[in-house]
């Protein structure tokens, strides 16, 4: 693999903002967020992203942003007016496109008619909202601050905000569910029509409440039949998959995640988010500290970790597969060129191995993973990695 | 150098089982001596190598001439030649045997004969030597001089009327070792003015020196700068060093008849100095060697692999290291597709592997797997063809055999009364035919003939088990006989894994095949696709298990662009396959091999 040639071409943008509070932490969550243990500095925090955002706006090289997402943590703790700064200084440095999607994830347990609406006047285009589901044992063992009638009504409450676009987050495979609990479940997110589902399967993430502690779970046999339950009843209902826990209506795509899967460039600001930027020393990424009060220290002492690393091109080529494998669509042996830089030649051994096997498949320059191989993605992914002796 | 008088050496061996004291009067008999100072002493000076030591066996023959003055005011150069314990060296321990004229039998007083004792005490008579009964550790509470002196007499046939009575460890009654080595044994016979005739009793590679052998002169003499012949090869060697042990390496201008001591002669090669061949004088034409001189020939073989395949260099010139070292081992390269690159190893007996597995490792820091070891198996083809099988992935294909013909020994097992139903019972499981059975006192003497490969399994750990450990086990080779042997095969999802072919009998197939296949399916992780485990006999499936397949990876949901944990994750699962061997599509642990590869049963 060679260095990074001319075929790189500089690829859409989007800006990930991250908020690392919540009420409470879930005992499966492994993201950065923390509890709560005092007032939310509001102000400060909203000052120290606005700094920050100017930072690493020279990044852009004249992009305007396609999308932007808010997410946590609980973004939804923070008012409007701290979501409409941003936009309003990510406008003015960056530029956001005519079109700009701009995704808010929304804790149900806080949700409120006038907020959504706050949210939707400053700009907000999507609402995403971390349902989980809607049973009362469930949502209550896995330790959500919300019950099933707030969730219903937060999804209603987002429709009259004036949301076109929202998402249900669900999990599924939790702990003692059986396949009626999560029929009901499923049912239930497809009888409030919101235009977006993501479905994934609780995993006991390590560092986690639930790692040191273990719920029981369904087994697998139960678990594979409530992902299979899912997926059609969703397909059924008109959504389709793109994605391997993302799943829309006609039109109701997140474009702001498709940018991650399709290797595209992002900004992050906030606690621990992460960055990736092409330029012409080829493809770097950096990552903000993530303790959120040492992060605004460092912002604030203009020392901030957003100094690019530059990856290798083992490393990009296997995490352009790492995302765009995850796509139903997989990806064209053009968009891995041009979005890496580097030949498709370096791949298709691998490629063609996998396709022996039955794990990907390979027409008119596109390569995606057959049904076998979307069921063992991570198996066919951990086949692109660098040889690490 | 004082004149040597033959009639004031002394060679002998002291036979003991493990533990009976050998070392401990060895080490006291050089200490009365004065062969070294109490600096010196370092604990077990003959046990010279670390695994000996701990072990408390001896791996190589080894020798110290110590001089004496005694009672009746001569002086005496008193040979000893250390001797391996082990049924596994039953050759060299003739070799050393019969370098000597006489040999302490050393018992523990509370313990009794066992059957190694038994074995090369025999040995010892058959070769004319002169056995001085020796009871040790009658200090010991426990001990009980008459009972073990009954069991002497009445086993081994020996006359314990002058049997001594000792402690090594206290030092009492070891004055009179000496004087008993001194008025009991016979001096040496040979002649120094005839033709040269030397026993080589072993040999052994040093990095400076080359071979240095250890010779007992029976006729004439060997001086240095002198042209030696080994008589089995007629190899000649002009010799650059003669001298005795003292145990310190002591040159000396010649070694004459009746001397022991070693031998450098530029040899690079220890197979040119072969245990047990007689050295002549190089013009010599007709001189008979000496009797009994025989080509070892490995009974047991294994395979053995690196556990990293990095290590195959280092591996093999460990190898080639201990070999210059131990003419009886022998490594051919040998590839499994399961295990790597690797050598398939002969050895003389299950404790010579296991010696040589741990000093591999020790010596040479090596990670080894060893398989299950195998014997030599005589496959007489529709032809009247005789082939020899070492490894069941080389048999014939099973329409050319007429019959396969197997290894058998003649065990003696010696064990108190009250153990002999249980070690019957064992020894009829591992296909035995008795022989004998003998009461001597409180101990019984059962003689059994066993198929090698059933004893070279785990035969003596059960036999330990079942008699809780004071069953002691000898045996000797016998012959090949007819036995009904299959071939019993592994086959992953139709594919046959050729190392993990078995021999086994055929009454045995179906057990074997079902313990076979449920020890690899409980090894084996679930896939992507059903992985089927069979045990067959030719195209015969005599036991199945399936590995049910995996549903899907449960892919977490992917979020805010930081890739590096998913990374990580992959990595670490990627680590863990490697260690998989791929057979066909299907990804297989070093374990699941292992579980047949090592045990047999």
């Amino acid at each position: 693999m060679g260095a990074p040639d001319k075929t790189l071409v500089l690829p859409p943008l989007s800006l990930y903002v991250h908020f690392p509070w919540c009420e409470t932490k879930c005992p499966y969550c492994d993201f950065n967020s923390h509890a709560l243990r005092e007032a939310l500095p509001e102000e400060d925090y909203c000052h120290v992203l606005l700094h920050d955002l100017k930072a690493i706006s020279h990044y852009a090289q004249g992009r305007q942003l396609a999308s932007v997402f808010f997410g946590g943590g609980t973004p939804s703790l923070f008012s409007a007016r701290v979501i409409a700064q941003v936009l309003e200084h990510a406008d003015k440095q960056i530029g956001l496109q005519e079109n700009v999607e701009i995704t808010l994830e929304a804790n149900p347990g806080s949700a409120d008619v006038t907020r959504f609406s706050d949210y939707h006047s400053a700009g907000v285009t999507r609402l995403s909202l971390g349902v989980q589901s809607f049973s009362d044992t469930q949502l209550l063992a896995l330790g959500r601050i919300h019950n099933s009638l707030q969730a219903l009504q937060a999804v209603d409450m987002a429709a009259q905000a004036g949301f076109a676009h929202v998402n249900i987050d669900l999990m599924h495979g939790l702990p003692e569910q059986s396949i009626e609990l999560a029929a009901q479940d499923i049912d239930t997110a497809i009888s409030l029509e919101p235009n977006h589902l993501s479905l994934y399967q609780l995993t006991l993430e390590p560092n986690t409440q639930f790692a040191a502690q273990p719920p029981t779970l369904p087994d697998e046999t139960t678990c594979w039949q409530i992902r299979n339950l899912f997926e059609e009843t969703a397909a059924s209902a008109g959504y389709e998959q793109y994605e391997v826990s993302a799943f829309a209506r006609p039109g109701g795509h997140c474009s702001h995640n498709l940018n991650y899967w399709s290797f595209g460039d992002y900004l992050g600001i906030g606690a621990g988010a992460h960055g990736k930027v092409t330029s012409s020393n080829g493809i770097g990424r950096y990552a903000h500290e993530k303790h959120p009060r040492r992060y605004m220290a460092m912002v604030k002492a203009n020392q901030s970790g957003r100094n690019l690393k530059l990856a290798s091109a083992e490393e990009i080529a296997f995490e352009f597969l790492l995302n765009a494998l995850r796509l139903k669509n997989g990806f064209r042996l053009i968009d891995f060129s041009q979005r890496t830089g580097l030949s498709a030649e370096c791949i298709l051994d691998t490629v063609k191995n996998a396709a022996n096997r039955g794990l990907l498949n390979i027409s008119n320059n596109r390569v995606r993973a057959t049904d076998l191989g979307y069921r063992f993605l991570d198996d066919v992914i951990a086949l692109f990695l660098p040889e690490t002796d | 150098m004082l004149p040597r008088n033959q009639k004031k050496i002394r060679n002998f061996a002291i036979i003991a089982h493990i533990d009976h004291g050998k070392s401990t009067l060895s080490d006291r008999l050089i200490q009365m001596c004065g062969g070294l100072t109490d600096r010196e002493m370092s604990e077990q000076v003959l046990d010279s190598m670390e695994l000996e030591r701990e072990r408390g066996i001896t791996i190589k023959s080894q020798s110290v001439s110590l001089k004496y003055k005694s009672c009746n005011g001569e002086q005496y150069s008193l040979n000893f030649i250390d001797t391996p314990g082990h049924v596994d060296f039953a050759y060299e321990v003739s070799r050393s045997l019969s370098a000597c004229e006489g040999a302490l039998l050393v018992v523990d007083a509370s313990q009794g004969v066992e059957a190694q004792t038994l074995a090369n005490c025999y040995a010892a008579v058959d070769l004319g030597l002169e056995v001085i009964p020796v009871l040790n550790k009658i200090d010991l509470p426990s001990a009980e001089p008459e009972r073990v002196l009954q069991e002497i007499e009445e086993l081994i046939g020996l006359d314990c009327s002058n049997a001594l009575s000792i402690s090594a460890k206290t030092g009492a009654g070891v004055e009179q070792v000496l004087e008993s080595i001194v008025s009991s044994l016979p001096g040496p016979k040979g002649e120094e003015r005839d033709p040269l005739k030397a026993l080589i009793i072993d040999s052994w590679f040093d990095n400076y020196h080359g071979t240095v052998s250890l010779v007992r002169v029976v006729d004439g003499k060997i001086a240095k700068r002198g042209k030696v012949k080994m008589s089995s090869t007629g190899g000649v060697h002009q010799v650059e060093e003669v001298g005795i042990f003292t145990p310190k390496k002591n040159p000396v201008g010649e070694l004459v008849a009746g001397d022991v001591g070693y031998m450098i002669a530029g040899i690079k090669d220890v197979k040119a100095a072969k245990v047990g061949d007689t050295i002549i004088d190089a013009k010599s034409v007709g001189t008979t060697a000496l009797p009994g001189f025989k080509e070892e020939k490995p009974t047991v073989f294994a395979g053995l692999y690196p556990v990293n395949n990095a290590d195959y260099d280092s591996f093999r010139v460990a190898l080639e290291k201990l070999s210059l070292n131990d003419a009886s081992l022998r490594h051919e390269p040998e590839v499994s597709p399961a295990l790597g690159f690797g050598f398939r190893c002969g050895f003389l007996g299950l404790l010579h592997l296991e010696i040589i597995q741990e000093r591999l490792e020790r010596e040479y820091e090596l990670e080894l797997i060893t398989t299950a070891p195998t014997v030599l198996y005589h496959v007489l083809t529709t032809e009247q063809k005789l082939v020899k099988v070492e490894n069941p992935a080389d048999l014939p294909d099973s329409a050319v055999i007429s019959e396969i013909r197997e290894p058998f020994i003649r065990a003696r097992i010696l064990s108190p009364q009250d153990q002999v139903g249980s070690i019957i019972s064992l020894c009829i499981d591992k296909r035995g035919l008795q022989q004998n059975i003998n009461y001597h006192g409180r101990q019984v003497l059962i003689e059994f003939d066993l198929p090698l490969a059933e004893v070279v399994l785990d035969f003596h750990d059960q036999l330990k088990s079942v008699s809780r450990g004071y069953a002691s086990l000898d045996y000797e080779l016998l012959d090949h006989r007819k036995a009904d042997m299959v071939k019993l095969d592994i086959l992953i999802n139709g594919d046959r894994i050729d190392p993990l072919s078995v021999l086994v009998h055929r009454e045995q197939a179906k057990y074997r095949a079902r313990d076979l296949v449920s020890r690899m399916r409980k090894l084996i992780p679930r896939q992507m696709f059903d992985v089927a485990i069979q045990a067959s006999i030719g195209s015969r499936v005599i036991s199945r298990e399936t590995v049910k397949a995996l549903r899907k990876n449960v892919t977490a949901k992917c979020y805010g662009g930081d890739i590096t944990r998913k990374r990580k994750l992959l990595e670490k699962q990627k680590e863990g396959k490697k260690r998989m061997k791929q057979i066909g599509s299907v990804s297989i642990p070093q374990e699941a091999f292992l579980s047949v590869l090592r045990v047999g049963s």
